[in-house]
């Protein structure tokens, strides 16, 4: 019976090897595969599959379920996953709400509450049922197989389940719970039919004559396929509407009851095509989700791995607004303000409306609505015009093959705030002439212009050379080369002969390499100076903006990540990121988030000399410390700790995260306190958390720069190939800070030669106080050593002591041995004496029995004579036994000797016969 | 009439309010603090009822309330849960346990014992122990950290496994005897992560003794198994020691080969070490090639590239805090997201899940409380920041409370299925499930600590910086400070150097000219070495080598759209 287990056990491992290894192995391969784990792990595995086997294998069943909602919720849980009595419990509410968890997931405890909200609110027209999907003895688990928890099931009546994909939070849970509830808006007059089209989300429309049935005929598709785009579209930016009235119906020409319409504000509308596609409710929603325009869009990720982000940003530049959005609010504000922005940037179309229809019903239903747009335009218009230079173009420099491959751009204006030009005071528009006139000079001093290839504007001012009234400012910068072919395709109006620059370009790129002036009517001094309209312009510019919202209740930290102060209360935030560019662009945090700061920034974004800069997020959790041996520098303070600074600079690029940078920073520190601090900053940047400007940016961290005092634009960089440690860092340092003193010795110098001598003084100061402390280290370990030293010491004595006792021991010892040595030399002698006293006995009976059997032979001889001699005997008598007694007594006395040793009287007996025999 | 209107507006704001103060579930993130505490308390449950019931076996038993020695009998998980205690910030157990230990343990035991599981287990639970002891306030020796008892116990212990190493090639044997060595009779088939990693805690230990032999043989055995790489530059799982034949030709990251390639990367930085790392880019290229399917790690046969097992491993899930220590964040980032997709399906991870079918694989479906994808949200918090993350340790947080918490500890998870529990309490859920969870929820331990504090200390052996951070994790999460391997071996010379251009600082005139000289690159330990032994065995390689420009100690700097890539959003390469 006990095997048996055992057995198994085996089996079981054999098993599991087969099913993990490839067909073709054979056995003696196949066990050490089995150790796969962690060697000595899966070795130890093994060893206790079998010993748990042949032990009683302790093992404890998964407690049992338990609420996990409490009793008075008004959520119904079903703790023991009993998803047939959730079925039933569907039947009796119109629609129901499954949320399915798994009760030791973390997210479906973070969305318990959210549901319980949710449910507190809907309980009296949702039925709210939570079912135990994890208890492996629930029917829920043995139906349904989940990859994640929680799930969330909707029903509408039979139709469903509609899976809730948005985010577990109660408002967004509520409104797409009442989505559900009500698939589609009953439109029954104009003011609802303007209110539904005017909203930035798409909208579908269906027109249903209720006067012949109650259910005409589609309209229980239409209102099937309203619920199916929830399906599909969790978030439900589709809307559906019905219409219920003829007169309204026709605003937008819809006069077939069935039909189904499609609201676009800025392409055509759609009309559902009956003919090409069959009228289900799959189709009508594909339908609709394919044609449906897309101006804004809302960015939702799931938190899950997505490329939302990536495939979003890929399309090109984008605007991300963030905006505290509450699904379930009556209005948006805010919203309808960022649509409004929206919806004019891209109507391109908008002199040649495209549906005339909507837009006369625009136009009379709501005035309100078409008036504002032109008083703002009034009003951007005067405040630009006022700030801007009247009369400016633009003049692309040729590409010298001989600088590089940017080309220089230049924004010529004239001015003429200098003086007086008598006829003229205000100039609406540009004379022709001027324009050509100060090109002209402009030409002849360009020259100065080619040393300024650098990434920031220069300008500079010139006079004219037929005008003493004005002059010219030229503001010159580098753009790039995509810039340069959106030039090209303009129109361009004036040319110079281009002879007188032939030489310089090579032939193909010709066009680039003449100088022209662009078309002012479609560019940007003119859309600068009355530019209030940015309507139409995703069409115009080559920099469309794709737009998007986001939430910021919950996704403030793409916001902050971005820049985003931390400290505002007011979660709003604008931003326009170019992933191909690596650059992002941020609105003013401070300026209140309104529908003309919005356009204004779309503009700046759009115009080709962009006024926009590139943002640089820095981290606004460092904090200048004096204290600090090594300066934490930030994107704010990177400017003034490097290039201000009177001192030699070494900075270090890092980041916490970098394992390489993490463990060289006792280095730095070891450096920071070794060089004198009044002629050198060691300082660092975590470039994750600061941006720097590009030419101050590196791919590899972490990289050593040295700026030299007084020649801060040649900074160096420490070679990679050299490993970080100090005294390399040190001669690095020297290496490039060794230029500075070859000027004459003034009194300066000499100042600041004692002031290099205090310095060094505070530094041999500072060593020898380090010397100090180590030789009170060594002092310490010294003493540490003596007391060791001394219980050693202390220790020997004590074995010593020990070792002279033992030695007396020993004596003593010895003095015993010795007597007894002596008592058994002396008791060994003693014994010899007896065995020679006994050896003496054994001779002297040798000799009494040779003398008994020599009597004895006597004897018998006598008696021969005796018996010859019978007469002779009588007289004998006598004599004889006297001599008998005799020889009896010493016979008696040997006997036990004889016996002891017969076997050497034997052997004697045998010699003394042998030398008897021998006698 | 006012005031009612006022409290009615109120209202009305707070109404519209609230939903929004009470949604941000997902954007807020976990509450870091009460999560925080709550691991504390799980620390303490386990290790309180360790000690009641278990002490002085090595692993407590929840379900039976009582002990076992499963890796020799070293008091195992009091060991691995010293420095955890430190973490947590309690000082005065930390010293009594530093005393009980150097009082109750002997190494001097007939005991086969793992080599590979006593070094990283005790051999660097008492390294970084040693290390730590003085911010534990205990009074050190003068002569610390080169001396003191627990380093002298690492060493011993450290040098009872240095017989295993005594084989042809230099590989160790996978088991030792503590008393007698190598038994005769022992199998030479070790696992590749059983050869390479040492060099951790031995270059440690060299460093901080003096004595170069744990370093060397370390070394030894990391260039034996470069050396016999297949030709598409991938090792197997288990090699024969005496004739360096591969046994196990499995390829992959996880069970077997792991903390290997752990231990590149973290000996390179730990020693500022071109060639073990110039050996892990080599092997990280050809895992890239070979193993990895959209951001899965598989396993293939490591001579013919072909996939071998399409499953995942929990020991696996270490690896995307490795690459995010190199600065590849994104790659990390994405591999992160799929395993946590598993660890949401079952509420842990399985040892073995099958990719493709979605579900753990028979008599795999177990979780011993591992701590690896927990090690990595740690490491990749730290780099990006993600609340996404915290939600992975609420959730670990969660289960294994829910799932394992028994009266008596926290129970090994028999089945993840069904969630059975079965009588074990692995010692590395103290020292790194716990410690890992405690510092992704404790930012400003001083684990983390960024450079911006550090310690002095006077050694006779000079001045030195310790405690500044970039604190090395062994692969059993027992921290070891870098600092420390650069103040017992200073070099004289080194000093003299220092002393003699700072002199040259305060000169006005500067009489000398200073100039990079190629031979301190080598200094680091590494011009003795045979150039053979090098890396780059291959001269193409080394003109390779040349012609990759940056260093090879370095992480390429974040990406623009990394600011972008929190809450799951992940890029792909701008191609």
């Amino acid at each position: 019976m006990a095997r048996r287990p055992e057995l198994l056990c085996g089996a079981a491992i054999v098993l599991g090897c087969a099913f993990l290894v490839a067909l073709k192995v054979t056995c003696r391969v196949l066990l050490p595969k089995v150790q796969v784990l962690k060697e000595d792990e899966a070795r130890e595995e093994i060893q206790r599959n079998h010993s748990s086997c042949r032990a009683k294998d302790v093992t404890m069943p998964a407690k049992l379920p338990v609420n996990f909602f409490s009793t008075r919720s008004p959520v119904i849980d079903l703790f023991r996953g009993q998803l047939d009595y959730a079925d039933h419990l569907r039947q009796d509410s119109e629609i129901v709400l499954y949320f399915f968890y798994a009760p030791w997931c973390g997210q479906s405890i973070a969305a318990r509450e959210e549901v319980e909200h949710v449910a507190g609110r809907l309980s009296d027209q949702v039925l709210f049922v939570a079912v135990n999907c994890w208890w492996n003895q629930g029917k829920c688990r043995k139906q349904k197989h989940f990859f994640y928890f929680p799930v969330i099931h909707l029903y509408h009546r039979s139709f469903g389940p509609i899976e809730y994909k948005g985010p577990m939070s109660a408002v967004y849970i509520e409104k797409f719970v009442r989505r559900v509830m009500t698939p589609l808006l009953y439109i029954s007059s104009r003011s609802k039919l303007l209110d539904f089209l005017s909203n930035y989300e798409p909208g579908v429309l269906g027109y249903f004559e209720f006067n012949a049935s109650p259910q005409p005929p589609g309209y229980l598709t239409f209102f099937t396929s309203a619920l199916h785009s929830l399906k599909k579209d969790y978030l439900g930016t589709v809307r559906f509407g019905v219409i219920t009235d003829k007169r309204v119906a026709e605003e937008i020409s819809l006069v077939r009851s069935g039909s189904v319409y499609l609201h676009r504000h800025v392409n055509t509308s759609l009309i559902y095509p009956n003919d090409i596609m069959n009228y289900t409710a799959e189709n009508i929603c594909k339908w609709a989700l394919e044609n449906r325009e897309m101006l804004i869009r809302w960015l939702r990720p799931h938190g899950g791995k997505s490329l939302l982000l990536n495939n979003e940003l890929k399309k090109g530049p984008a605007l991300l607004i963030f905006i505290p959005y509450n699904p379930l609010a009556e209005i948006h504000p805010l919203l309808d303000e960022i649509t409004k922005v929206a919806l004019e940037y891209h109507s391109c179309n908008k002199s040649q409306p495209a549906e005339p229809d909507l837009q006369h019903f625009r136009d009379t239903g709501s005035p309100a609505f078409d008036s504002s747009v032109p008083d703002a335009h009034m009003k951007l218009a005067e405040t630009f015009s006022i700030t801007k230079y009247p009369c400016c173009n633009t003049v692309v420099l040729p590409q010298w093959h001989s600088i590089s491959r940017t080309h220089n751009v230049c924004e010529l204006c004239i001015n003429q705030t200098l003086g007086v030009k008598p006829n003229k005071v205000h100039v609406p528009q540009c004379n022709f002439l001027e324009i050509e006139a100060a090109l002209d000079s402009f030409y002849l001093q360009e020259h100065t212009f080619f040393q300024v290839i650098s990434n920031t504007i220069e300008c500079s001012n010139f006079l004219s050379f037929y005008s003493p009234f004005s002059y010219y400012t030229a503001c010159c910068r580098t753009v790039n080369r995509h810039f340069l072919s959106f030039v090209s395709s303009e129109k361009t109006i004036f040319q110079t002969p281009k002879a007188a620059f032939s030489s310089h370009g090579k032939k193909d790129n010709m066009q680039y390499s003449v100088p022209h002036i662009e078309d002012r009517n479609c560019f940007t001094p003119d859309l600068h100076a009355s530019g209030t309209n940015i309507t139409g312009l995703s069409c115009r510019t080559n920099k469309t903006l794709n737009l998007y919202l986001l939430d910021s209740n919950l996704f403030w930290i793409y916001a902050e990540r971005l820049g985003a102060s931390r400290s505002t209360h007011l979660k709003e935030f604008v931003t326009i990121v170019d992933l191909k560019e690596e650059v992002h662009y941020v609105l003013d945090q401070n300026q209140s988030l309104v529908g003309s700061t919005l356009e204004n920034f779309i503009k700046n974004f759009s115009i080709l000399y962009s006024p926009l800069k590139r943002h640089l997020v820095d981290d606004p959790s460092v904090h200048f410390d004096e204290q600090r041996v090594i300066t934490e520098v930030t994107t704010n303070t990177f400017h003034d700790t490097v290039f201000l600074s009177e001192k030699n600079v070494l900075l270090l690029y890092y980041a916490q995260w970098c394992g390489f940078c993490a463990s060289l920073n006792h280095v730095f520190i070891q450096l920071a306190r070794l060089l004198p601090p009044d002629n050198f900053t060691v300082a660092r940047i975590d470039i994750t958390q600061n941006d720097l400007p590009w030419e101050f940016m590196t791919d590899r961290l972490p990289t050593i720069l040295f700026f030299p005092h007084q020649r801060k634009e040649q900074s160096v960089k420490f070679p990679e190939d050299f490993s970080v440690n100090l005294p390399n860092l040190l001669k690095f340092i020297l290496h490039h800070s060794s230029l500075s003193s070859s000027e004459p010795c003034t009194k300066e110098c000499l100042h600041k030669e004692t002031v290099l001598q205090q310095g060094h003084i505070s530094h041999l100061e500072g060593e020898i106080q380090k010397l100090r402390s180590e030789i009170s280290a060594l002092h310490q370990a010294h003493d540490q050593l003596e007391a060791q030293l001394s219980e050693a010491r202390r220790e020997e004595q004590r074995l010593q002591q020990q070792k002279h006792t033992l030695e007396k021991q020993h004596k003593t010892l010895q003095l015993h041995s010795e007597q007894l040595q002596a008592t058994y030399d002396q008791k060994n002698q003693e014994l010899l004496e007896m065995a020679e006293k006994l050896q003496e006995l054994a001779d002297a009976s040798e000799n009494l029995l040779k003398e008994n059997t020599l009597l004895r032979i006597l004897v018998a001889s006598r008696e021969g004579k005796l018996q010859s001699k019978d007469e002779v005997k009588k007289s004998l008598q006598l004599e004889q036994p006297l001599a008998e007694d005799n020889d009896v007594s010493v016979l008696t006395a040997t006997a036990p000797l004889e016996e002891k040793k017969i076997d050497n009287i034997d052997a004697i007996e045998t010699e003394h016969s042998s030398r008897n025999r021998t006698e | 009439m006012l005031p009612s209107l006022g409290s009615l507006l109120c209202l009305w704001a707070l109404r519209l309010l609230a939903p929004t103060a009470g949604t941000g579930a997902a954007s807020r993130g976990p509450d870091v603090a009460s999560y925080r505490e709550r691991v504390r308390a799980m620390f303490y449950h386990a290790y309180e009822h360790y000690l009641e019931s278990a002490f002085p076996y090595d692993e407590l038993r929840p379900l039976t309330c009582d002990g076992q020695d499963t890796w020799g009998s070293f008091s195992l998980t009091l060991i691995d849960a010293l420095d955890t205690l430190l973490i947590l910030g309690n000082v005065s157990e930390f010293q009594r346990v530093v005393n009980v230990l150097q009082e109750g343990v002997d190494f001097d035991i007939d005991v086969n014992a793992s080599v590979f599981e006593t070094n990283i287990r005790v051999v660097g639970g008492l390294l970084s122990a040693h290390l730590l002891s003085k911010k534990a306030g205990i009074e050190v020796e003068v002569g610390w950290p080169c001396s003191g008892p627990l380093l002298r116990m690492a060493e011993e212990a450290a040098r009872k496994l240095l017989p295993a190493f005594q084989t042809p090639t230099g590989m160790p044997y996978g088991t030792v005897n503590l008393l007698h060595g190598v038994n005769p009779g022992e199998t030479p088939v070790t696992c590749t992560a059983g050869i390479g990693t040492f060099i951790v805690e031995f270059a440690t230990l060299s460093h901080l003794t003096g004595d170069p032999v744990f370093e060397d043989v370390a070394r030894k055995a990391l260039k034996a198994l470069w050396k016999n790489r297949s030709d598409i530059g991938l090792v197997g799982n288990h090699i024969d020691v005496i004739t360096a034949k591969w046994v196990a030709q499995d390829a992959g990251i996880g069970a077997g080969v792991d903390s290997y390639f752990e231990y590149l990367v973290k000996g390179a930085i730990l020693l500022q070490d071109k060639e073990l790392m110039s050996m892990f880019l080599e092997y990280n290229k050809a895992i890239k090639n070979y193993t990895k399917f959209d951001d899965w790690y598989l396993w293939v046969q490591m001579y013919k590239g072909t996939v071998s097992m399409p499953v995942f491993q929990s020991l696996e899930a270490y690896w995307p805090g490795l690459q995010s220590l190199i600065g590849d964040v994104d790659n990390a980032m994405r591999t992160f997201l799929n395993y946590y997709t598993v660890w949401k399906q079952f509420g842990g991870l399985p040892e073995f899940y099958n990719i493709p079918q979605g579900y753990t694989v028979d008599k795999r479906e177990g979780y011993p409380l591992r701590p690896e994808l927990i090690e990595s949200a740690m490491y990749l918090y730290r780099a990006t920041r993600d609340p996404m993350l915290l939600e992975l340790g609420r959730d670990a947080v969660e289960s294994i409370e829910k799932i394992s918490k028994v009266d008596c500890g926290f129970a090994t998870i028999k089945d993840l299925r069904d969630h059975r529990l079965d009588n074990r309490m692995e010692s590395f859920f103290l020292a790194e499930t716990v410690k890992y969870l405690y510092l992704l929820f404790d930012p400003d331990n001083f684990i983390h600590n960024d450079g911006s504090v550090f310690d002095v200390v006077i050694t006779p052996y000079g001045e030195c910086v310790l405690n500044a951070g970039g604190y090395v994790f062994n692969t059993e999460a027992h921290p070891i400070d870098p600092a420390a391997l650069h103040c017992c071996r200073k070099r004289k010379e080194e000093q003299w150097e220092v002393e003699d251009l700072m002199r040259e600082f305060y000169s006005l005139k500067k009489n000398k000219k200073f100039t990079l000289k190629r031979a301190p690159d080598h200094s680091e330990g590494e011009s003795a070495k045979d150039p053979e032994d090098a890396p780059s065995e291959k001269g193409g390689e080394k003109r390779n080598a040349k012609k990759n420009s940056h260093s090879l100690l370095s992480c390429p700097s974040q990406s623009f759209n990394s600011k972008l890539a929190v809450l799951g959003q992940v890029f792909l390469d701008n191609t």
